[in-house]
């Protein structure tokens, strides 16, 4: 057994790190205030690298890279089948050995799935993404007895409620680039998919139509929803007006830069973040990075009003990220960063003092 | 099997950060004022178990082999107990067992955590590195390269729970029981969040952390450590003697994980809808007790998110599985209702040092039960990936 451990052969690796550089410290030791004197702190990392085997599960992976298939495993007595095949015997019939079994790419959602808008440090830069587990049928046309924890996507912006639930129906579709890892895949709802992609196994990203924000059909602008854009627009220009007096909205959208179609109901205007400016277009812009869909204007007329002219210190209004959230707006893509940057820009001028809050109006204290 | 007492209980305040202590300090800091609140001597203790949740926040592996001198167990056996989030209840049950097992008289039971030392310099915030520490644990083959992390799984078995009970969980229930823990929290000179005001119409309005779950639902990262005393029932009532002071006695203790991986049959996998745990742990330690939870006045529930929280409650049956709104709408959990629930404000206001948060919240079911004369109270610690770890204990007063 000599050659136990060596590497026999490498798939294509990725050429990012692993972790972001900017998550390494310098070193050094600071000074740090506590309620009764400084303390020094040390910038460190708990650090191991690793090359971390997949043992027994590397033949499930090698299926999703070279085949494009997901197996699990069944049990030749109690019949269950699982998925991923996490285990080879099955205790249930005390540890009888498990065959491997394909089974189809197509199944249904367990529960609704969740949606993760603030990220561990090692996934920033992916929400809003949503996971969540699925039953895959099998080709005794039942379910899987257990379920496979997957990202879920939405060919029609970023995942929001309301896409999946309980029992949705949902096919298993494949990264064209593939690792062997969980993220080769992903699950899409069926009803968002063509009978033809539907049929088609394995089913692969490119194959799916993406960014189509086809439910937000937006009706026609009444005067009433007309006016109130233009509302919109002469407070996001305010808005634009004080981020410059405001070094912490200034850092806010700092080494960013994106171009953004807003569409409403009452018409389209655009956005452009750059060098740590925002910059009011009367129209879309061309070609955008980001669009941006929401029927009521007024809700961002709100958003807006809390920003530049606060009532007291409690601002009412959801915060921009949360409607994404909600799905009351719609991004076109899975890129949240924008949306968090603009809802930072706020408090950091209420921080500076660019903004001051109005007294409350009249006695709002609630209880607690 | 013999008796168990708890004799004495300690605390450090919980924060957010101690930047003034390590957790060397904030050990020594609990186990100083437990000794002295027993009226004992270290030296009588025969025995220690140690409850750290997560190497990584105290950025030492073994983080436990400091201790040994640091609390006056030196040449004497210390364990230490790693069980997640229900590190705390399961390193209670551990020292609970050493004593009722007969094997010590005297044994000190210690939970302490670090947590905001983590750092992501890349955001210039804790938190993200916070969430990735606890993202750890996840398995790194199915789960954790998707970006499994706490407030996801949690927010899981809510949903689950909600497709399953319509209307249940009602965001405005939710967001009463916040303002109840948040004005409860205010007699807990100990926690985290005193001074705090926070409303339900607040609840309402904070920013989301996982969708359905807002902020101001969740438990606060904190640091801090608490120690407790447990005693055969001999010497129970020699240091009742000796300081006049009731002991008040562990009558019942329920523990049990439920699998990693979710599935159809709740014999053999998770149910996501479901915390089963808590309900086989908590049936089991009533039924140790010889009591039904009727008889419970107060509970010290590990509340991790207020939805589950809800679920919880209604898993150990103090309302039925759907109808869990009740605790607020029937008044069952409000102010001159029939149960007291987390009168410490709990691990949302309270605080959440994970190793030790079980404990806090026993410190805190002995200072009412002597305080409002209650004969019963029930301790409970859940953890891990989509709540799969249940404790229950069951706390009882004997005139
Ligand atoms: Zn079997």
């Amino acid at each position: 057994m000599a050659h136990t451990g060596k590497v026999v052969a490498s798939a294509k690796s990725k050429t990012k790190p692993v972790i972001s550089p900017a998550m390494l410290p310098m070193e050094g030791i600071t000074d740090v205030q506590g309620v009764d004197g400084t303390y020094l702190q040390r910038n460190d990392v708990m650090f191991t690298a690793m090359k971390h085997t997949q043992g027994e599960f590397s033949d499930f992976f090698r299926a999703l890279r070279d085949e494009g298939k997901v197996f699990g495993h069944r049990c030749p007595e109690c019949r269950h089948l699982i998925i991923p095949p996490f285990m080879r015997r099955c205790p249930a019939c005390n540890f009888v050995e498990m065959k491997k079994e394909y089974v189809n790419d197509t199944g249904v959602m367990v529960a609704t799935p969740v949606i993760t808008v603030f990220a561990p440090s090692r996934f920033k830069g992916q929400e809003p993404f949503g996971t969540g587990r699925v039953f895959l049928e099998t080709a005794d046309g039942k379910l899987s007895d257990t379920a496979m924890l997957v990202r879920v996507r939405t060919t029609r912006g970023t995942i929001r409620p309301g896409i999946y639930k309980k029992g949705t129906p949902v096919k298993i579709a494949f990264c064209d680039s593939r690792q062997g890892e969980m993220l080769d895949i992903f699950a899409v709802p069926q009803n968002e998919l063509t009978p033809q992609q539907l049929a088609k196994s394995p089913l692969f990203e490119s194959e799916i139509e993406w960014g189509r924000l086809s439910e937000m059909e937006l009706d026609k602008p009444t005067a009433q929803l007309q006016k109130t854009l233009q509302e919109v627009r002469v407070h996001f220009q305010k808005l634009a007006a004080m981020i410059p007096h405001s070094p912490r909205a200034t850092a806010n959208l700092a080494n960013w830069r994106r171009t953004v179609t807003v569409r409403t109901g009452g018409g389209t205007f655009g956005l452009v973040v750059n060098k740590g400016k925002l910059q009011v277009r009367k129209e879309g812009v061309k070609d955008p990075d980001l669009v941006v869909a929401v029927q009521d204007p007024s809700i961002l007329l709100a958003w807006l009003r809390d920003s530049t002219e606060p009532v007291g210190d409690s601002v009412k209004s959801p915060a921009l990220t949360d409607l994404v959230i909600e799905g009351t707006v719609v991004l076109n893509k899975p890129e949240l960063e924008t949306i968090t940057r603009l809802d930072r820009v706020p408090r950091s001028l209420r921080r500076d003092n660019v903004v001051v809050a109005r007294s409350p109006k009249a006695k709002q204290e609630t209880p607690c | 099997m013999k008796d168990v007492a708890i004799v004495g209980a300690g605390m450090t305040p919980c924060r957010s950060r101690w930047v003034e202590k390590t957790f060397w300090e904030l050990a020594q800091m609990a186990v100083s004022e437990a000794v002295h609140d027993a009226g004992i001597h270290i030296q009588e203790v025969d025995a220690g178990v140690a409850g750290i949740y997560n190497d990584i926040f105290e950025f030492q592996a073994i983080p436990e082999s400091g201790f040994q001198g640091i609390i006056g167990l030196q040449n004497k056996p210390l364990m230490r107990v790693t069980n997640g989030g229900a590190t705390g209840a399961y390193a209670m049950l551990a020292a609970r067992n050493m004593v009722a097992s007969g094997q010590h008289d005297l044994v000190l039971v210690l939970g302490v955590e670090k947590a905001l030392d983590c750092y992501d310099f890349e955001a210039e915030s804790n938190t993200p590195a916070v969430v990735q520490t606890i993202g750890y644990s996840w398995d790194p083959w199915f789960e954790r390269p998707l970006g499994a992390h706490a407030s996801e799984s949690y927010a899981e078995v809510i949903q689950a729970y909600m497709d399953e009970h319509p209307g249940d969980l009602a965001p405005m229930a939710r967001a009463k029981i916040v303002e109840l823990l948040c004005e409860q929290a205010q007699n807990n000179p100990y926690a985290q969040r005193l001074g705090e005001k926070v409303t339900a119409e607040q609840v309402l309005h904070s920013r989301y952390v996982v969708y359905p779950v807002r902020v101001l639902e969740t438990c606060v990262y904190t640091e801090g450590a608490c120690a407790l005393i447990f005693a055969s029932s001999e010497m129970a009532l020699k240091i009742k003697e000796r300081t006049g002071r009731e002991p008040i006695w562990l009558t019942g203790v329920g523990a049990a994980n439920e699998p990693y991986f979710v599935g159809n049959d709740i014999t053999r996998y998770k149910v996501l809808h479901r915390i089963y745990s808590d309900h086989v742990a908590t049936k089991k330690a009533l039924q140790m007790a010889g009591i039904t939870i009727e008889d419970v006045q107060v509970i010290e529930l590990h509340d991790a998110f207020i939805p589950q929280l809800m679920i919880t409650l209604a898993e150990m049956g103090v309302v039925p599985l759907g109808r869990a709104n009740d605790l607020v709408e029937e008044g069952i959990i409000l102010p001159g209702g029939k149960l007291l629930v987390n009168p410490s404000g709990g691990l949302v206001f309270g605080g959440h040092f994970v190793g030790g948060s079980n404990m806090m919240s026993t410190w805190s079911a002995m200072r009412e039960m002597r305080a409002r004369n209650l004969e019963h109270g029930l301790i409970h610690g859940t953890g891990a990936s989509l709540s799969m770890y249940g404790v229950a204990i069951v706390l009882e007063r004997r005139a």
